[in-house]
Formats: C-alpha cells, sequence, structure tokens
C-alpha cells in the first residue's frame, strides 16, 4: 500500500470533501470530520513509523511515479529519520489545531478544507524527493495559510496576511533559483534529490547556491534579520493557525536547512558554518531580547520562537552526527513546546480578552481565574527554558553539548539565550499568573474541558519525551550519519 | 498597593449616610435584601453545623490533650480509629485547624478579662498546681519544666484559649441553628430579624460565666475558676470579634511578601486583617486559612444556597468564594448584632442627646470599619 502518498491522498480527498457538504453542515460537524480525515492521516504516519527500519539509514518506502520527465519532475516520495518525526508531528498537531478551533468558527466550509490542504502541503514537503516537487509542495502550503490568516485573523490580519505572503513567496523565488542554479550547474538529468550534485560545481558556485538557499529558509524560519513577518502573522492569527505555524511550519524551514543545505552542499556547508553558528547567534539573542520587551504575550511567545529556532540553525551548523540529531530534537520540541504556549495564550485571550501581561494578573487564582491555564503555562514555560524532565532540557543539552567543541564561543552565547528564556517567561508567568486576581477579570468565564484537552495532550507529550527522549530520537539516529558531511578536504574558491 | 487589601471600595459620603441612618432606625450593616436573608441564614446554618465541631474539639483537646507535648491525635475527639486515621489522611474531616488559627489570633490579640487573668498571679499560682500534678512521675517533662520554667504556663495559657472559644463557639452555634429552623419556620423573614435574633442569643448568654479546669489523676484542678468572674460576652466575645472580625493576621501566604514591603504595622491595634477585611477571592489559593473553613462549610449548604450558589459565577466551580463573600455578609450581620447590643443608648430613644450619643458611638464604628469589605457588601443583591 502507498502509504507515504495516502498522508498526502487523503487530507487532499478529505478537503475536497468537505467543500461538497451542504452549505446547511453544522461546524461542529464540519470539525469533526476534518478531524477523523487527520486522525486517519495521524494513524498512516504512525503506521509508517512502526514499518520504518532505524536501523537503515537511506530513504525508505520509496514511491516513484514518472510525471514531467522533460521538466525532470517526477513524482517521487521517501521517507528518513529527519522527515518522519516531522510527519508525525505534522498529523498530530494539525489534529490539535483542530480540536481547539472553535465549533462556531465562520465560513466552516472553507476553514476546515484549508487546514486539510495545509497538512498536505506540509506532508508533501516532508515526503518529496524531487527538489521542484518539494518547492510545488512549499508553495502549496503558502496559499492556504495566507487564507486562513487574511480570512479568520484579528484586526490587522490583511496586512499581516500580505507581509507573511510576500516574505515567503520570495522565500520560495530563492529556493527555486538554488535548486535550478544545481540542477542547471551540475547539468544534471532531472530535480531528483541527489546528495552528491553539487560536489560537481565549484566550491564557489556551491556557496552562491547555498547562501540562495539559506536565504530562502532564513526567511521560513525565520533567522534576523527576514523575521518581521512572524510577530505580526502570529498576532493576527487564530490560536489554532499559531499553533500550525510555530508547530510545523516553520520547520519546514529548519529541515530544509538540513535537507537541502547540509546533505545538498556539503562542502559549501563547511565553508558557511561559522558564519551561520554566528548568524544563531544574533538569532537567538535577537529575539531573546526582544521578547522580554513585549507586553503582548503572543508576540512575547512569537519572538521566543525566532530566538529557540536559533538553536537548530547552530546545531545544523555544527553539522555532526549529534548536532543533526539534536537539531531535530530541538524541532520536534519547539515543535510540542510552541503548540502548547500558543494555546494557551489562546485560552487566556478567549476567557479574558486581553493578552497584554500588564493588564492580566493573579490568572492561577484557583476558584475565579484560571487554574489548570496557568499551572500548563508554567510547566510550557519551564520546558521551553530547558528546565529537566521536560523535552525542551534534552533537545537544548543536545544542541550545547553537540556545538561546543566546533563552536565553543557561538555556543555560550546561545546559552545566555537559554537563560534570557527564563527572564521572559517567569516575566509573564509572575505578572500574569500570580498575585491578586484584578476586580475586572473575578468573573471570567469558566474553561471548558474542550479547551483544556489540547493542552493536556501536549504538556503530557512533553513531560513524557522529557522523561523519555529516547522516544524522540531512536528514529533519527543512523539517519544522521547520512545527513552529515564527511570531514573533506575542500577546493579553493 | 497591597495584596492585602487591593480591593478597597471607594465610597461616598451618601453612602456613609446611608449606613449609619439604617443603623440609627435599628437596622443592620447589611442592607435588607430577600436574597441576603437566604444567603445568610443559609450560610449561618452551616457555619453552626461546623463550628459545633470546633467548638467540641477545642473543649476536648483543652481537656483531654492537657500539656501533651505531641497531640498527634487531636483532632480525633478521643476516638482513634483506623478508619477515622485513614479519613484524615485522605483528608475527608473537618479541618479544625481553622479553629486553632482562630484560637491563636485571639491568644496574639490579646484584650478582655480573660487576658487580663492569665497575667495574674493567681493564675501563675493555678496553673503551677496543675502543672506540677501533670508533671508527676515524669522526670523528663520534670527536666523540661526546670530548663523552661514559662514554656509550660505558656501552653496552659494557650490551653485557656482553646477551652475559652470553644465555649463561646458552644454558645454561638445553637443561636445560628436555631436561626436557620426561625427561617424554616416563617419567623426570620428580614436581615434586622437576623441581628435581632443574634442579639437575642448574644444577651441571654452574656454572663455565662467561662470557667476551665482539668482533670488530672482522677483531681480536678480550676484553671480558670469560678472566682475569676470571666463572663461570655466581656470576655470572650468582645475580644474574639476584635480579633477574628477586626484585627485578624495578615495570611501566612502573603504576610512574607507584605511584611518585606513594610506593609504590616508593627503596632497589633493598627491590624486590620480580621473577617470584615478580608478579599474573598483569593479564597482556595495556598496560605489562605479561611479557605479551611469554606471547604467544611461547603459540606453544610442548605440545598437552597446551593442551589442558588449553582445559578451564578462559576456555579460549584467558585463555591468557596461564593461561601467567603456570603459569610462574610453574615459577619455583618453578627457584627451588627454586637455593636447595637453596645450602643449606649436602644435605637428606639427619642432623646436628642441620647440620640446623639449614639449616632457619635455609630459613627466612630464606621470609621474603624472605613477599610473594611462593607462597602462591598452594599452592592449586589
Amino acid at each position: 500500500m502507498p502509504l507515504l502518498s495516502l498522508l498526502l491522498w487523503v487530507p487532499l480527498l478529505g478537503a475536497v470533501a468537505l467543500t461538497l457538504l451542504p452549505s446547511e453542515t453544522r461546524g461542529q460537524t464540519y470539525r469533526t470530520l476534518a478531524a477523523i480525515v487527520i486522525a486517519i492521516a495521524l494513524g498512516v504516519s504512525l503506521a509508517i513509523a512502526r514499518l520504518f527500519d532505524p536501523s537503515n539509514a537511506a530513504p525508505q518506502l520509496i514511491e516513484v511515479i514518472p510525471w514531467l520527465e522533460p521538466l525532470g519532475l517526477s513524482y517521487r516520495l521517501s521517507v528518513d529519520g529527519l522527515s518522519l518525526p516531522l510527519l508525525v508531528l505534522n498529523n498530530f498537531l494539525t489534529l490539535i489545531a483542530l480540536l481547539a478551533t472553535s465549533v462556531h468558527l465562520p465560513r466552516p466550509r472553507l476553514y476546515y478544507p484549508l487546514v486539510l490542504l495545509l497538512n498536505a502541503g506540509v506532508s508533501g514537503a516532508f515526503l518529496a524527493d524531487n527538489l521542484l516537487l518539494f518547492f510545488l509542495f512549499y508553495e502549496l502550503e503558502l496559499i492556504p495559510l495566507y487564507l486562513l490568516i487574511a480570512i479568520w485573523g484579528g484586526a490587522r490580519r490583511s496586512y499581516a496576511a500580505t507581509k507573511f505572503l510576500i516574505y515567503t513567496a520570495l522565500s520560495g523565488v530563492l529556493l527555486l533559483a538554488g535548486f535550478l542554479g544545481l540542477v542547471w550547474l551540475a547539468d544534471a538529468p532531472s530535480f531528483d534529490f541527489d546528495p552528491q550534485l553539487s560536489t560537481l560545481l565549484p566550491l564557489s558556485s556551491q556557496v552562491i547556491l547555498l547562501g540562495l538557499i539559506l536565504v530562502g529558509f532564513g526567511i521560513k524560519i525565520p533567522l534576523v534579520p527576514f523575521h518581521t513577518w512572524l510577530p505580526d502573522a502570529h498576532v493576527e492569527a487564530s490560536t489554532p493557525i499559531s499553533v500550525l505555524l510555530a508547530g510545523v511550519l516553520l520547520k519546514l524551514g529548519t529541515y530544509g536547512l538540513v535537507r537541502f543545505g547540509v546533505q545538498l552542499f556539503p562542502q559549501a556547508w563547511q565553508v558557511l558554518a561559522p558564519l551561520l553558528a554566528t548568524w544563531a547567534v544574533v538569532s537567538v539573542l535577537y529575539g531573546s531580547l526582544m521578547a522580554i520587551a513585549q507586553t503582548d504575550m503572543k508576540k512575547m511567545v512569537a519572538y521566543s520562537s525566532i530566538g529557540h529556532m536559533g538553536f537548530v540553525l547552530l546545531a545544523t551548523a555544527t553539522a555532526t552526527p549529534l548536532s543533526i540529531l539534536a537539531a531535530i530534537a530541538q524541532m520536534m520540541s519547539h515543535g510540542l513546546i510552541s503548540a502548547l504556549l500558543f494555546l494557551l495564550v489562546g485560552v487566556v485571550y478567549e476567557k479574558t480578552g486581553s493578552r497584554n501581561i500588564e493588564v492580566l494578573r493573579g490568572l492561577l487564582n484557583p476558584e475565579r481565574g484560571l487554574p489548570l491555564i496557568g499551572s500548563l503555562m508554567i510547566v510550557g514555560v519551564m520546558a521551553s527554558g530547558g528546565i529537566p524532565g521536560m523535552v525542551g532540557f534534552v533537545a537544548e543539552f543536545l544542541i550545547f553539548r553537540s556545538s561546543f567543541l566546533t563552536f565553543p564561543v557561538q555556543t555560550l552565547l546561545c546559552m545566555v539565550g537559554t537563560g534570557l528564556t527564563a527572564v521572559y517567561f517567569l516575566l509573564l508567568v509572575n505578572r500574569v499568573f500570580f498575585g491578586r486576581l484584578p476586580n475586572e477579570l473575578t468573573d471570567l468565564p469558566p474553561v471548558a474541558w474542550g479547551d483544556r484537552l489540547p493542552s493536556l495532550i501536549l504538556a503530557t507529550l512533553i513531560l513524557m519525551l522529557g522523561i523519555a527522549p529516547n522516544w524522540l530520537i531512536h528514529w533519527s539516529k543512523t539517519t544522521v550519519d547520512l545527513l552529515t558531511p564527511t570531514v573533506v578536504t575542500l577546493p579553493t574558491l | 498597593m497591597t495584596l492585602l487589601r487591593p480591593t478597597l471600595t471607594s465610597h461616598s459620603p451618601e453612602l456613609r449616610t446611608v449606613i449609619l441612618e439604617r443603623l440609627l432606625r435599628g437596622q443592620a450593616l447589611l442592607p435588607d435584601t430577600p436574597t441576603h436573608v437566604m444567603e445568610v441564614v443559609g450560610i449561618l446554618k452551616s457555619y453552626g453545623v461546623v463550628l459545633k465541631a470546633y467548638a467540641e474539639n477545642l473543649c476536648d483537646i483543652s481537656e483531654r490533650q492537657f500539656l501533651v507535648l505531641f497531640p498527634f491525635f487531636k483532632y480525633f475527639n478521643g476516638e482513634i480509629t483506623i478508619p477515622k486515621l485513614l479519613r484524615h489522611w485522605w483528608h475527608d474531616r473537618i479541618n479544625y485547624e481553622y479553629a486553632e488559627y482562630c484560637m491563636r489570633a485571639m491568644m496574639w490579640h490579646g484584650g478582655g478579662g480573660l487576658d487580663a487573668f492569665l497575667d495574674s498571679a493567681e493564675f501563675r499560682q493555678l496553673a503551677g498546681k496543675a502543672i506540677a500534678a501533670k508533671l508527676r512521675g515524669n522526670p523528663l517533662m520534670q527536666l523540661l519544666n526546670q530548663l523552661f520554667p514559662e514554656f509550660l504556663l505558656e501552653t496552659v495559657r494557650m490551653l485557656c484559649y482553646y477551652s475559652g472559644l470553644g465555649q463561646f463557639w458552644t454558645v454561638m452555634y445553637p443561636i445560628f441553628l436555631t436561626l436557620s429552623d426561625r427561617y424554616d419556620a416563617g419567623e426570620i423573614r428580614s436581615i434586622p430579624d437576623v441581628v435581632d435574633h443574634i442579639r437575642a442569643g448574644l444577651i441571654a448568654e452574656a454572663h455565662r460565666p467561662i470557667t476551665y479546669s482539668v482533670k488530672i489523676h482522677g483531681q480536678t484542678y480550676d484553671i480558670l475558676p469560678p472566682s475569676a468572674n470571666l463572663t461570655f460576652l466581656a470576655d470572650t466575645a468582645i475580644p474574639y470579634i476584635e480579633a477574628v472580625f477586626l484585627r485578624g493576621t495578615p495570611f501566612f501566604g502573603l504576610v512574607s511578601f507584605n511584611a518585606q514591603a513594610q506593609q504590616i504595622s508593627r503596632e497589633q491595634a493598627e491590624f486590620s486583617y480580621g473577617a470584615l477585611f478580608a478579599d474573598p477571592i483569593p479564597t482556595g489559593a495556598a496560605g489562605i486559612p479561611p479557605t479551611l473553613l469554606m471547604q467544611d462549610m461547603r459540606h453544610y449548604l442548605p440545598p437552597y444556597l446551593l442551589e442558588f450558589y449553582r445559578r451564578h459565577g462559576r456555579g460549584e466551580g467558585d463555591l468557596r468564594v461564593k461561601i467567603c463573600q456570603t459569610f462574610q455578609k453574615s459577619m455583618f450581620c453578627v457584627t451588627t448584632a454586637a455593636i447595637t447590643a453596645l450602643a449606649p443608648y436602644p435605637w428606639t430613644t427619642t432623646d436628642p442627646q441620647e440620640q446623639a450619643a449614639n449616632r457619635a458611638f455609630y459613627e466612630t464604628w464606621l470609621d474603624r470599619l472605613e477599610t473594611s469589605r462593607l462597602w462591598s457588601v452594599q452592592m449586589g443583591n
């Protein structure tokens, strides 16, 4: 059975089916059906994980269908230790996002198919074993995400969605230029993924092409100074879309760094690695300092994402098997933690009507506040701050442990960023959740179990993976050997 | 702004005048509405049930746990069984700790004849006899007493407060339970009726003697003898109201923060952390002792009050806060009963000079309640 294709076609066909439902169908029905579709996709991804052989570093379960051969485009899918965890994460977080979506959402007939389309696009990008096919999926997910922000976003949704579209479209253009350049300059017969391709080129060409790709993915991750679209997009996006944006969409950028940077340009990567490590430091420190300066909880979490994605860049720059393993762990860890934080901020906003940390206070009040939400927020910020026993610690420790020998100064500076995480999240927790509940907030509506459930599931997973991190990384242990460049004598530029 | 008093309600002079006029007309600090009557009577019924348990336990501790240095089973009232122990550990029980919290507040603030008697030579002599009897055949305790001669004496003082508060509540709980019975019978229809009932109960027992004696090795030792002339109203009720309703203590969960901020006066007389001043919103949080009382009362709420709570706010989700809010209203009724009983002249007087004296008396009380929750309870129902 073509399981990999099922990951694409189940949500795609589900999206089509939902649009065909009668217009009077209730929002609850749309949500349930969409959740069933994604639950099937999640089941398929877990079945793939069961069939996956972790001891085999090579791509597995390959599916190939010739498509536009003159163009070099083929429908070529595969899965390895890098893409498998991200596939599971994508389907899992999409399900969480659906559970967190209000049944009273307007225009459900459009919303849910777009979420399914987004899911399919992201899965396709993670599965694509052809550069052009990756690019198609990469572009495909832009459209639903743009619409999801532009239609169901906040007051400045149009501005935020347009900015997101411009930035990420530019990112796509740069990637396409990089891919085209690589294939044409290397005179390759097709766009099929081939790690040896770039070694046929002079190093200077490799560096230029890698530079294009780095900036392209740098926008998507996002790295400073290409980050400005992200806080706006997060602030304006609805909670479930923020979950997907932070939890999954940003991972496309870091996935691209490993797959199309480290693996596709191993020689050029070694040249640019010190620069990238320094870039990571800038991103980490800038993101963290900006987070400290925020008064909007959602913006704070968004800037925190920028900082934490910098850790992934540091590990990727190091490009050792352990550091790539660390990068994968951090992608997963950040996906879960940021999703939890955005969910909780969403509940706080829904119940209090504010995300301003200068207004909110005392929400841990056991009877009149949001005590469980506050408690989960403490779990989330502890995980984000890298407290042992949680998944964040595992990922960050792996990153620092693996990067220190190669980039000691940059690693130490990034560790300062971890300290800053504690600063801004303690500010948030202290201001918003401790102290006396203001009189204006003593009549908050209660939080239903439906609102609590997605956060509880995420928090449980964050703790479980913190205690048993092997569940997180054992898929990738062998693959990372294949992903990392062997130390070679570089040709002269 | 302090954490302890963040909810001071800015009130208008007109509101103060309204309350003053109410008192002068023989009415209460709490506005008279049918909802208030239902709430106050209902909460006092559950309070009565809890108070009975507290009172019995306090008296039991003062008698059975006399100078027991490690009273592990002091909340068991002499009935030590495995099922009861398991219930205790499971916390399926009355929180007697709250009664001790009130007792300690009362002891700390002192006041009244009881406090004065405990500093007298007569008390030292009587307590000394009881201590000597208790220590007979116990060399370890004798050594302790030799090393720290004031320690056991101070412990006996505390046991006097156990007994005094136990006796005070033994009088109070039937007043609250009969109030509920009379309400059910249709005899209580307004807040002034509630106040009258409580005041009548207080006055009826005003001169009830407060005494305390313990039995050691088959012999009875007086600690608070009848000759001390301690009475219910002057020596337990008024000090209790002063200590628990008005002064109180900053809650442990918040005290360190406020003490560091130099927001807590060193003068006990300036304390205003009592039940009438307490903020109900933090109820349920760590270190907020009234939470224990609210937890206890929630088990004995009359059905009509429970139904009322279910229809408001978060239903049973914020039950303890709502109980606390209602309890505070009821305490304003008890306070009204106490201060109107202490007023220099009956409210019915027509003599202008007596009326002026009453007005001045009530104004002094309103000044004292300036930062209390009095103004908040005027709102709503």
